[in-house]
């Protein structure tokens, strides 16, 4: 196990100084990406200027679910990468997992080491300033509690996420088709989770509670630390169920993934 | 004219084989426009209009901007690029034909395809769930269509252009992706343009980015009117001519550059 | 020599679902559970020896890969015994795999983006090379492979020679006992093909390396391989020396006699003749009715002969014939 780890650490090494090596390529890349969540931000904060609020929401508030959102998915993006599940479809197909199952390692540490995009790097940076800035400009009582609570948020977030990921490229085993759909979960969910969920419509909203519980990830979370009422009156301790929901989706997605790996030694593609 | 057709048409086949993503692509963007939709219900609030667009409008606009993804190739298009870099380009030029009027043909064939894979059954979906506003007179339909068409266009002769760096750049890929983030907020793809302050739609005016969706969206939701649309679509001519011509430039220093390097 | 590899019955069936095509298939397909079954390998039965270079030949479709993923611990047998080097591969995959290496003329075992050194530096890590092997191992194949122009290229610029090269020397970093070839000289010119042909021989002779090679250039088997094993639709049809193929199922040898001067008529008694193009001539004949000398002499006794050539029976043609006519199926 120790062995996989110190040849994970290898790998990742490995690719950063790849990167790294395009000097100018890798600072375009990384500019260019923190370009997209930057110019988001800006977007919102013309439409505010326009339309003053969302459903009781200010710019910094909403600012504040976005950022969150955007550094936990580029944290996440950088992190599970190789099991993007189109990419990693791809490489199913392409015979990339005999070559993996060939070497004296871990075969899911090997996936977690082969794709480590630094560019990512750039919406994690710019989801943490427009974090910032969604903190200066809402009013937060700050207790110990919440100031724990902040990393806890983003873990969360990551594991949600990534556990998807790592769902989305389990289903490539079998199927690689309609793969996109996942992408609903993965994507749809960020861009869902960036925008207060009272929004939505009740079955959309439901949905996103009791069957997917996204809506404890990040939502209810601001709500305790942006002191807001809580207009879906659920238990008192709502806000603190997002590791639970984070760890759980990862876990469910470890299991699944296990399955898949023995699956696909028992049958190839 | 004929060798258009025919690119064009062997373009458009291809699109029809991958159905099944086709309606995957589908799912997922109907989902963003859930999501969109709600947003600006939200926004909207008890207004009933907005910058000229009223709420359902607004939510037409979800759906334009939706089905028009494929069309206009909205999030990307690297694949001149990648013509580039695997060499592909070397076997190209050795054929009997234009660069451009290749890449021309086959994008229009590839557009045609995701209409009718993607665009029109998206707004069909919308004109069932949500509801659509649609062109109130024959005339603005018309103009709707010939705006469509100016947009592809358009969206083409800069992609195209864009895509040319890779003749001079190594690793064009960041510059492209770059162009292409900008691309999606100045070209009214996030957001209406209305709806941000004059100072910004000025800037935008700039480039041919609202050019494409922005132009197209103003028209068929009727917030153009008479004289403005011809204003509009002449708008659109200008930027086709102009960023055509460039690039036929470029693409010739291009190929120059590039055969004297030896590919 | 003890054996090494021990496969008995072996199994691998497949399920695999009926397609229904077209528009109102693509429904059935959601729906229905209709399975064919498909026995990839069906009974396959050998041994081999540590130290052997066999190969193992089919037409595709015949069960090669799925045999090879087996042994490899790549793929789970439905049913059968076997075991290598005292291993059951797709159990103990981990420390197994440090053992074998395997090469795959298709696709390339190093990391796409890193220059061949640094790929190679990473599987000293990863299969945990002591680093005085390591550094004779590099030496001996930098050598042997000519690998200097090229080591510090990335994997994706190598053109097919070079990479071909640089997998070898990569599957064999960690002295692993035994090694499968997957087609290492497709898309090789006729120089390269030969240089790595030798690596092989060499590989196999000095180190002893077992090694089983999946090809379908049949010149790769004619100089690499003594024994041969011949499987199709799943079955082991052949096994045994290369010699034994061509004797048995050989057909009929050939001479080519370019004559000095044009004659009306050549016959000779033991060959036929089967085209006449000016001043050559070809005979057909069976081996075991006439030797080649015999019908020489035969023939120079009756006509001025200019220069001739034997050829033997083509060893690609007979296998096609074997599979095609079935003449291994009992």
């Amino acid at each position: 196990m120790r062995h996989s780890l110190d040849l994970y650490w290898r790998l990742i090494g490995v690719q950063i100084r790849s990167q790294l090596q395009y000097r100018l390529a890798f600072f375009l890349d990384v500019v260019g990406t923190s370009l997209s969540t930057i110019l988001t931000f800006a977007t919102l904060a013309f439409v505010f200027q326009r339309f003053g609020n969302i459903a009781g929401w200010t710019l910094g508030e909403v600012a504040f679910l976005y950022g969150m959102v955007e550094a936990a998915f580029g944290v996440m993006d950088m992190l599970f990468s190789g099991f993007d599940p189109q990419n990693f479809g791809k490489q199913v197909r392409l015979g990339r997992m005999d070559q993996l199952l060939l070497r004296p390692v871990d075969i899911t540490l090997q996936i977690f080491g082969s794709e480590f995009i630094m560019r990512r790097l750039g919406r994690i940076l710019q989801g943490l300033l427009v974090l910032g800035i969604a903190i200066g400009m809402v009013e937060i009582h700050w207790t110990a509690t919440k100031l724990i609570f902040m990393p806890v948020i983003l873990v969360s977030l990551v594991c949600f996420f990534g556990g998807l990921f790592i769902i989305g490229a389990t289903i490539t085993f079998w199927t690689y088709e309609s793969i996109e759909v996942v992408n609903i979960f993965t994507y749809g969910g960020s861009e869902m989770m960036s925008y207060p969920m009272n929004i939505y419509q009740n079955w959309l909203r439901q949905f996103f509670t009791y069957i997917i519980p996204a809506i404890f990830l990040v939502y209810y979370p601001a709500l305790f630390l942006l002191g807001k009422p809580d207009p879906f009156k659920m238990p008192i301790f709502a806000p603190f169920l997002a590791p639970f929901v984070g760890l759980g989706v990862l876990l469910v997605a470890w299991l699944f993934w296990n399955y898949g790996l023995r699956h696909y030694q028992s049958t190839g593609t | 004219m004929r060798l258009f057709f025919e690119l064009s048409m062997r373009s458009f086949q291809r699109q029809l084989v991958y159905r099944t993503a086709a309606l995957a692509g589908l799912a997922t963007n109907f989902f963003f426009g859930i999501i969109r939709i709600a947003v600006l219900v939200a926004l909207y609030g008890t207004r009933q209009e907005v910058a000229g667009i009223p709420l359902q409008g607004a939510i037409t606009f979800t759906g334009l901007s939706q089905a028009t993804i494929g069309i206009l190739s909205l999030f990307s298009w690297y694949d001149l690029m990648t013509n580039v870099y695997t060499g592909a380009i070397s076997s190209d030029l050795l054929k009997p034909m234009s660069l451009f009027h290749y890449w021309l043909s086959h994008d229009f064939g590839r557009a045609v395809g995701q209409l009718l894979l993607r665009g029109l059954p998206m707004m069909a979906a919308y004109a069932v769930f949500f509801g659509i506003t649609t062109p109130q007179s024959l005339w603005q339909w018309i103009a709707f269509v010939i705006s469509l068409t100016l947009a592809w266009l358009v969206s083409f002769a800069w992609r195209f252009l864009v895509n040319l760096a890779a003749l001079w750049i190594p690793n064009a890929l960041g510059f492209i992706r770059f162009v292409f983030i900008l691309s999606w907020f100045m070209s009214g793809f996030l957001m209406p343009l209305r709806y941000f302050p004059d100072w910004f739609i000025r800037v935008c005016n700039f480039t041919p980015f609202p050019y494409t969706i922005n132009t197209v969206v103003e028209i068929y939701l009727g917030v153009l009117q008479g004289p403005e649309i011809v204003q509009a679509i002449l708008g659109q001519i200008i930027w086709g001519v102009c960023l055509i011509l460039v690039g036929q430039v470029v693409l010739r220093l291009g190929i120059r550059h590039l055969v004297i390097l030896g590919g | 020599m003890e054996e090494i590899i021990r496969v008995e019955n072996l199994q691998k069936h497949f399920r695999v679902a009926k397609h229904y095509r077209g528009f109102v298939g693509a429904f059935r397909n959601l729906f229905s559970a209709d399975y064919r079954l498909v026995k990839a390998v069906d009974g396959v039965t050998f041994q081999i020896k540590r130290g052997e270079l066999v190969g193992y030949l089919g037409p595709n479709g015949a069960g090669k890969s799925t045999t090879i993923k087996i042994l490899a611990g790549l793929l789970v047998p439905t049913a059968g015994n076997l075991s290598v080097y005292n291993f059951l591969p797709w159990k103990d995959r981990k420390i197994y795999v440090s053992h074998i290496g395997a090469v795959f003329g298709q696709r390339t075992t190093l990391w796409w983006d890193l220059p061949v050194i640094e790929s190679l530096d990473l599987l000293r890590f990863v299969y945990r090379i002591p680093k005085d092997r390591f550094e004779m191992n590099i030496k001996e194949f930098r050598e042997l492979l000519d690998l200097d122009p090229f080591l510090d290229t990335p994997v994706r610029s190598l053109s097919l020679g070079q990479r071909m090269r640089a997998d070898l020397c990569a599957a064999l970093l960690h002295d692993p006992i035994l090694l499968f070839l997957d087609e290492p000289t497709i898309g090789l010119d006729v120089v390269a093909k030969e240089n790595i042909r030798q690596f092989i021989h060499h590989i196999n002779f000095q180190r002893g390396t077992t090694i089983i090679l999946t090809t379908h250039d049949m010149s790769d088997v004619e100089k690499l391989c003594e024994r041969v094993m011949i499987i199709d639709h799943g079955k082991l049809l052949f096994d045994g020396a290369l010699k034994t193929i061509r004797t048995r199922f050989g057909g009929k040898r050939r001479l080519l006699v370019d004559f000095s001067e044009m004659y009306p008529d050549v016959n000779v008694e033991g060959a036929e003749v089967t085209e006449r193009d000016g001043q050559r001539a070809i005979f057909e004949f069976e081996r075991g009715s006439v030797t080649a000398s015999e019908l020489i002499g035969r023939l120079s006794q009756k006509y001025r002969i200019q220069d001739l050539e034997v050829r033997e029976p083509d060893i690609e043609a007979t296998i096609r014939r074997i599979y095609e006519e079935k003449l291994l199926e009992q």
